[in-house]
Parts: C-alpha cells; structure tokens; sequence
C-alpha cells in the first residue's frame, strides 16, 4: 500500500466506516460438468434427422420433425388404454425455475435442458442421469421474460446448445464435454438465446431474442463441425418501410396516421438499426425446396410506433429463405407497425392444405398470437385462410394510449411461443390459448444503449378473469373443430399422437391426454409445478413413452418446479 | 444537488469527496487488490454491507450483472448521480467486472427492516400480477445477471429510485421507467414496503 491510500485509510477508519481488512472466499467452483455414466449413443445421421417423422422410437427434433408438426406415430398408447398410464420415472434436475424443455430422445438417452442453459443427459428408460452440463453463464445476460431454455438438438456426435448469454455450444453427446464454442451476439446490447438449435446437412440455425432491447434480429446458420459462421439473414432489411399498410393481414384497420409516420421518416430516417425483430422458435424445413420458414418476433421499443415510422420490415411476420445461402426468398406481414407486442412467435409447421381453390397444395401454418392460426402458401408465402379466433377479441385496434386502452387479446395472446401439434389425417392443427385482459399503455424515450426499451406497458387487469383454451382447428376451412376451456390461461406447448391422443399441460400441474378428434379428456395426472412445457414421446424396449418438464413459468408466473415426467403403460 | 437530497445526504456528499480523493490515487496502483479498491465504498455502502444511510442502496450479494451494468452506466452518464459518477468515472471494463464479481459473492445483509402486512403485501401482490414484476426480477424477487435482487433491499432506496424512475432523473432504464408510470403510486408504496421487508 502506498503512502496515500494509508492516509486514506486512515481517514476513512477515523469515521468509522471503514471495513476491517476483508479477504475474498476461496472459491470452490462447482465442476461445470458432471458425469456419472456415459450416454452410449450412436452418432445421429442426417438420414435420420430427414426421416424423424417416421421414427417411433426416437425423438430428434424439438417439434418432432423438421415440418414441425409435433404428430408423433406411435400408437402404442391410445385412447382405450391410455387411462392406465402411469409414471416410469421422474427425474429432479438441479434448477428449480421455468421450464420450457423439449426433450430430445435418441437410442434410449433423453437431453433436457432447464432455465440458465443446464443440459441433462438421461437414461430414457430409467431416469437415470448420465451426465450434467452446467453453463458457466457470462456476467451480463439481459433477456425478456424468463432465464428459459428450449432444447438441444443432435446431430452426429454433437448435442448443440444456445445458452442465455448468446453463445452457441456444441457439447460430446457421450459425455457432455464442450466441443466447440462461439458467440452468437453481444448480451450487452440485449441478445441473449432461449430457443434451441435446428442441425440441418452440416449447419446450425439459430435464431435471436431481444426484441425488447433494440437489437437487430437476424437467423445465423453456423459450420455444425467447427461452429464458423456460414450466413446471417438480418431481420430487419435496410429497408424496413415496406408499402404503408394499413390493415392487418385479416383485413383490419390498424389506425396508423401514415402521415406522421412519413413526417418522422424525413426526420430521423430508416429505423432498421435498432427495430427488434427477434425469432424466438425454430424454422420449419422443407426438405424437397430446400427452404427454410419461420415468424419474426415484434419491433422495438414493443408499444412506441412514433420513433420507427414504416411497416417495419419484417417485423410480425412469417419469413422463408434458402437454406444454403440465407437469401429471402418470400414473406408475409402480419401486422405492419405493431404497436401492442401482438407478434409471430410460435414456430412455423409444414403441411399439405387447401388452397384457395380446393387443390391441395404444400402449405405453412402458424399460430399467432392475435388467435387466428394463419394458413398459407408455401410458394409464395401468400396467406391462403385464417382460422376463426381461438380467444375474444376485443376493440381490435385500439391505439395504446398514455391511460392504457383496453383490448383483447392481451399482449401474450392468443398464442404465445408454444408450439402448435397437428394431426394431418384429421387435418386438424391443435394449439394452447390465453386469454389475459390488458391495457396497452404508451410512453416514449429515446434508445437506451441495450437497456429494456417496452416504449410503455402491458398491464393485465386486476379483477378482469384470466383463462385458457385447447383448441382443435381444421386448417383446410379454418373452422374450430373443438375446443376445450382451461382454467388458467396456457402456455408450453401441445404433442398430438397416431393413438388419437393430443397431450398438453397447465399453469396448475395438470397435465393430461385428450381424445384428438373431439377433446374428451381421457386421462390426467397432477404434476404439483406448472407444466408448462411441450412434451415429447419415443419408444424404449418396446415400450411408448410420454415425457414432459414441469417446472412452471416465469413469464406467466406459474409455479415453479424442476421435474422431467416420464410416463409409460404396464 | 438535487432539492429531495435529505439532510443526511450531506454527510454522504463529504464522503464523495473524501473517497474520490482517495480513489484516485489507488488507481495508479495497478497490483491494487480488490478488496482494496472496494474499501472505499464501504464509507457509504457499508464495512459490513448494511449501507451508511437509508437511500444508499445495499450492492453486497447484489446481481454481479447488474452491479456492472451499473457501474458502467454511471460512468457513461446515462445513470446521473453527483456521487457515484466521478468514482465510477476512473473505472476500466474489467475493473468494473472484477469489482461487480467480488461485491455480488458477499453475503446479502440483513437490514432488519419489518414484514409488511398483510394488506399490504396482498396489494403488492395484485401489483405485481398487472404489470409481472417477478417475470424479469425472478420468483422472491431475487434477480438474475443484469436484473436486480429487489428482496430486503433498503426502503428509503427504493423509495427513491423508484421515483427517480418515474421522473426520469433515473434515465438509464426507460423500460422500468415505463413500468413504473404504469403502476399506482399506492401500488408502488406497497410493493417498496412489501421488498423490504423480504
Ligand atoms: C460517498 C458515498 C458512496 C461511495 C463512497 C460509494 N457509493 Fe455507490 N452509491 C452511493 C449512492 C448514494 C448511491 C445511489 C445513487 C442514486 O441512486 O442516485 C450509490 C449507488 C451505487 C450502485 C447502484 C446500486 C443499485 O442498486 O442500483 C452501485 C453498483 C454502487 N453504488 C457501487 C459502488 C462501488 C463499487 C463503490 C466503491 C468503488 C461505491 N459505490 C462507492 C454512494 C456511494
Ligand atoms: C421487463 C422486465 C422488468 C419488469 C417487468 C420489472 N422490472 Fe424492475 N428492473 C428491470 C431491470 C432490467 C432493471 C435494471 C435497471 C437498470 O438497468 O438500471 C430493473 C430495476 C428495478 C429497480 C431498481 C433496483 C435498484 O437496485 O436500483 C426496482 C426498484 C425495480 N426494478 C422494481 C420493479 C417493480 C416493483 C416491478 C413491478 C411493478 C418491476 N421492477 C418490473 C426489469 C424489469
């Protein structure tokens, strides 16, 4: 120490303030990976990955398969039996905080991941873990709306991870080492990764948060082998004014005073730097046209449309590129200019459907979260239908004011990001609602270097009841087939089975099975925590599985757990 | 000084000066340990974490993301403050991040402050299912990375900033600002009392 700080010391010590001398903790730094088995796996081969939607025994890809239609062919458990389902095993994860895992299955060994980006490696049959991934998170992490993680998925030896502090891993899916490592985007400026990857022919496609901070969305798509960028599509284009629209895509008025918007154009220009646009969940994959589909979140600051004039490009909308190079193939706007954070986030899927014309034709589905299951062409991205609403809608739309306007629905739907399962015999599409009554409120700042940029508030209102729904739409009329109402509303996400069987849980630990073709509930298991996140199936030792996390939601405020269920017949 | 700065303040505003004098020089040093250069802000925030004055805010076994974060933003001035500007100002990244990792390892003090009421945490509650506070300050409003542990920390503090928030004088978060134009001053002085008292 030299002379000064003694002084310094010293005067401070004569006030009485100062701290005796105080010596940091040796720290004992927990193992960032445990192992207590190996994962006795074979490498997963693309030919596999193409072929998902066939397998009755694994379960490779966060929505199923790469046209995400969460329609799982194993029918080993049906509706006459599925009354005797009963647990295989539950398994108790470290991280007791939202969960909103889909597990991944492969020869037996099932990957989970929790909230703060941990990876389990389990024995499918038994619960049994084989080994941890703990992620030594970076100091900063800004993210929206939970420390959620989505999945992992496999390919070849490797078991890829996008974690909270926007890195990308690639980890030993024997023993969890870490292979590789990259960063995918800065968490200073508000990135950060909640989704799971989509592995596809060598490359990593992953998508970003921050929609809430300012950012500048993109999809990245990274060498599988080396984690070297490949591409990155920027969400938002330079050009991010688009046509003036002034409806939404079902043909309603968004009251945008166009004028202003032009007036504020000449003034500050193009808004693209800092628009938002994040892609929350994963692309779907046309195999044949070598497309990929998927729905880009809301623009930033989410409830201020003064300071981004233009339709805000390509924000609340649904996306296709090519996958080789990234390059835009086609889109379609929701909603242009959205001012109530009524974006596009669950995950796109790929199914044959009507067109215009009765022919049927290669379509896109996706679940917005205005309540409408939006049908479209996959050519041209064109939207052929829209399904009747799933949830009320209410002086739709309303412009947010500096009281709060009230509207239906409120600002997480509809449908949030949970995922979508369809049924394409029945050619039904089965998604959860909520129903949340909220003012839209708006304040206005200037851009605040990464920090949470909401450009005002949501607030659901006290008093007003909240509820949910499971709905069964047939997507070739957009008619709702069934619909079964929740006491809660629900977010997590929905597995539709060749047994007839659709199972989904709630916010108050339910989870049950339910008849696919008209929604009697068939069966159902009281988990204790929320179960809030999408369950999988897959088959060990001839015998069918159901599987699904039940840690509750942050988002939503359900309660919180750290269980993975597995359920099996006799 | 702005007009709400109480009396006490006063003293906090002479140990500034004190401690800026005294961080000056400790910078030059560069095998400076840090707990050295941590010393100096136990003059206010408190020798054994349970800070020097009311509206002085705890940051032992804050959030590490969030003391940086902090730090950072006081040096940049997008968080005003007559105070922890000029000591944050001499601040290098790393050295904020050093500072920020060994602060959060301390122990969270126990400031004795008083479980609300009943009522009064029903009403925070309610508050608190409106806007979702806990959907980014986490379950026991403990906070995470660059989120802040709101549970036991200082009434007076909150009190403050929360205000600070409202009026813009706290302008680094415009997204809490919003939050907190959006709740009933009745709501929030229920939920400073209900934090507290954690
Ligand atoms: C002279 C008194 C004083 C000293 C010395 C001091 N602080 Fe502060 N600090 C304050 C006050 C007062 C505030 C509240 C500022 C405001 O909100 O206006 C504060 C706020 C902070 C905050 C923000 C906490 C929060 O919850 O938002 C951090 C971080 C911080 N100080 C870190 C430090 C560190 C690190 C040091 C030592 C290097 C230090 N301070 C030295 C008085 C002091
Ligand atoms: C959308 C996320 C979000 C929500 C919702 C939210 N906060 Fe915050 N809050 C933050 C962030 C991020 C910060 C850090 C601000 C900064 O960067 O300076 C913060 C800071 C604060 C602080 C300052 C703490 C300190 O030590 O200075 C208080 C107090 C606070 N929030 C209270 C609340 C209350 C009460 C609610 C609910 C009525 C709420 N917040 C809702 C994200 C949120």
């Amino acid at each position: 120490m030299n002379k000064f700080s003694i002084a310094c010391a010293a005067l401070l010590g004569a006030t009485g303030l100062l701290a005796g001398p105080s010596f940091a903790q040796q720290e004992v730094k927990q193992e960032a990976k445990s192992t207590s088995g190996q994962a006795k796996v074979s490498p997963v081969t693309q030919a596999q990955l193409n072929a998902a939607d066939k397998s009755t025994t694994n379960f490779l890809l966060t929505n199923g398969n790469y046209a995400q239609t969460r329609f799982y062919p194993a029918k080993q458990i049906d509706r006459d039996n599925v009354k005797n389902l009963h647990v295989a095993w539950i398994f108790q994860t470290d991280v007791k905080e939202s969960l909103e895992t889909s597990p991944i299955v492969v020869d037996g060994v099932m990957y989970v991941t929790t909230s703060f980006s941990h990876v389990y490696a389990l024995d499918a049959k038994t619960g049994v873990q084989l080994w941890h991934y703990n992620h030594k998170m970076g100091l900063v992490t800004t993210y929206c709306c939970g420390p959620n993680n989505r999945g992992v998925q496999v390919l070849g030896d490797l078991v890829y991870l996008a974690t909270l502090d926007a890195k990308l891993v690639a980890l030993n899916a024997k023993t969890g080492d870490v292979v590789w490592k990259t960063d995918i985007a800065d968490p200073e400026l508000g990135y950060s990764e909640t989704m799971a990857p989509t592995v596809i022919k060598d490359k990593v496609l992953i998508g970003t948060n921050g929609g809430e901070y300012g950012i500048r969305g993109f999809v990245k798509a990274y060498d599988a082998k080396t984690g070297k960028l490949i591409w990155t599509f920027n969400t938002i284009p330079e050009n991010s004014v688009g046509v003036w629209a002034t409806k939404d895509a079902t043909g309603r008025d968004m009251h945008r005073n166009i004028q202003a918007e032009k007036d504020q154009l000449a003034k500050t220009g193009d808004p693209y730097q800092k628009l938002g646009g994040g892609v929350w969940q994963n692309p779907a994959i046309d195999l044949a046209t070598n497309r990929i589909y998927f729905v880009v979140g809301n623009p930033s600051p989410d409830l201020d449309g003064s300071v981004r004039p233009g339709d805000n490009l390509y924000t609340n909308s649904l996306v296709s590129l090519d996958l080789d190079t990234g390059k835009y193939v086609c889109h379609l706007q929701y909603i242009a200019h959205d001012v109530w954070d009524l974006d596009a986030v669950s995950p796109t899927v790929l199914v044959d459907v009507k067109g215009k014309d009765g022919k049927t034709i290669p379509g896109v589905l996706h679940a917005g979260k205005t309540g409408h299951i939006y049908v479209h062409d996959r050519k041209d991205c064109s939207l052929i239908r829209f399904s009747e609403a799933m949830v009320p809608q209410e002086n739709m739309w309303v412009l947010p004011t500096k009281e709060g306007a009230r509207m239906l629905p409120g600002a997480n739907g509809g449908v949030e990001w949970s995922p979508i399962a369809t049924d394409p015999g029945q050619g039904l599409a089965y998604a959860i609602n909520l129903h949340q009554p909220m003012t839209y409120q708006v304040e206005n700042s200037p851009y605040p270097n990464g920090k949470l940029w909401l450009g005002g508030a949501f607030k659901a209102i006290p008093g007003e009841a909240q509820a949910g729904n499971i709905t069964a739409v047939d997507y070739n009329t957009g008619k709702i087939k069934w619909q079964v109402k929740t006491p809660e509303p629900m977010i997590g996400g929905i597995l539709a089975t060749a047994g007839g069987l659709v199972f989904t849980g709630e916010g108050n630990g339910k989870f049950a099975a339910y008849n696919s073709s008209n929604g009697k509930e068939l069966w159902n298991f009281r988990a204790g925590a929320g179960v809030n996140a999408p369950p999988s199936s897959y088959m060990v030792g001839g015998k069918q599985y159901i599987v699904v996390g039940a840690g509750g939601n942050t988002q939503v405020d359900f309660h919180r757990g750290n269980n993975i269920i597995a359920f099996s017949l006799n | 000084m702005r007009g709400k700065f109480s009396f006490g303040v006063c003293g906090i505003a002479a140990l500034a000066a004190l401690s800026i004098a005294c961080i000056t020089p400790l910078r030059a040093q560069s095998a400076q340990s840090i707990e050295q250069k941590t010393q100096v802000c136990a003059a206010c925030h408190g020798a054994d974490g349970k800070p020097a004055d009311k509206t002085i805010p705890v940051i032992w076994g804050q959030q590490a993301g969030y003391l940086y974060i902090q730090l950072r933003d006081f040096k940049r001035g997008d968080r005003k403050s007559d105070i922890m500007q000029p000591i944050a100002s001499s601040m290098e990244r790393d050295e904020m991040q050093a500072i920020a990792e060994y602060l959060a390892q301390k122990p969270w003090p126990d400031l004795g402050q008083p479980r609300a009421s009943k009522d009064v945490a029903d009403r925070a509650s309610n508050a608190n299912r409106s806007i979702g506070c806990t959907g980014c300050h986490l379950d026991q409003f403990q906070g995470d990375g660059t989120i802040p542990r709101l549970a036991g920390q200082s009434r007076e503090y909150l009190t403050k900033t929360i205000a600070d928030f409202r009026s813009r004088a706290r302008g680094n978060n415009p997204g809490m600002t919003d939050l907190m134009l959006a709740t009933a001053p009745d709501d929030l002085a229920a939920l400073e009392e209900y934090l507290s008292g954690l």
